[in-house]
């Protein structure tokens, strides 16, 4: 059985460019690659957002209103229904005068059950070391 | 020269705005050049907010990242929509630019 774990990291602002949709969109396709992998086989994804990237975090995103474009709260809360682990860095939250009350944190109202969660950027080294690849937007 | 310019970015490697010396300067913080407004990095304001300018910030840019006019963190800058900008540049401007 082997195991393949993907890390992406979302380290600019958002809707300027795809980047952040990129990363988010691509981590949740990993949840369904596995019909062409050997039975024993599976990736698991994680994504962090961290330094500008925590911006793309900020909730009542109104793409959809003003742009006719799917947000990118709500592609983070697709990526927590599908339960991937989300991660935001805290010291650069902090950076920027935002909270945990400032941030999408889960995606209760569509049926997810995990949450977003705040770490220390040690955490988030951790959990880079322990990927295989990394990709970074 | 009367000038209006666009400032699509958050992070921005150029100093032409520094480099600008028109009569009269606008700058319209659109896209993610809407951060400029409202964050502030370790407790300082946008550097970009220093110029002697008319501040501009596009609301449907700062709704689309869950912002609004609450966040904006200066009084000099003013929360206008689309058709105020179209007004800014056939009124109020003779050229305008996009950093």
């Amino acid at each position: 059985m082997a195991t393949t774990k993907l890390g992406f990291i979302v380290q600019r602002p958002g809707l300027k460019s795809e980047n952040q949709k990129l990363a988010l969109t691509h981590a949740i396709a990993s949840q369904s690659v596995e019909i062409y992998l050997d039975d024993d086989d599976e990736v698991l994804c994680d994504v962090a957002f961290i330094g500008d990237g925590v911006l793309n975090c900020i909730k009542d995103q109104k793409t959809l209103e003003n742009y006719d474009l799917n947000s990118t709260e709500s592609h983070v809360k697709m990526g927590l229904l599908c339960d991937l682990n989300i991660f935001v860095c805290k010291e650069d939250l902090e950076k920027f005068g935002l909270s945990e009350s400032d941030i999408v944190m889960d995606a209760n109202e569509i049926g997810g059950d995990m949450d977003v969660r705040v770490v220390p950027y040690d955490e988030i080294t951790k959990m880079m070391e322990e990927m295989n690849h990394l990709l970074f937007f | 020269m009367k000038l209006v310019t666009f400032v699509s970015d958050y992070k921005m490697t150029v100093d032409t705005l520094d480099r600008l010396k028109p009569e009269k300067l606008g700058i319209i913080l659109c896209q993610n050049g809407v951060f400029h407004a409202t964050t502030k990095e370790n407790g300082n304001s946008s550097s970009l907010l220093n110029y002697t300018a008319d501040y501009y910030v596009l609301k449907e840019d700062l709704e689309s990242r869950g912002l609004t006019a609450e966040n904006v963190v200066d009084d000099k800058v003013k929360v206008i929509t689309f058709g105020d900008i179209v007004d800014l540049m056939f009124n109020e401007y003779d050229k305008t630019a996009w950093l």
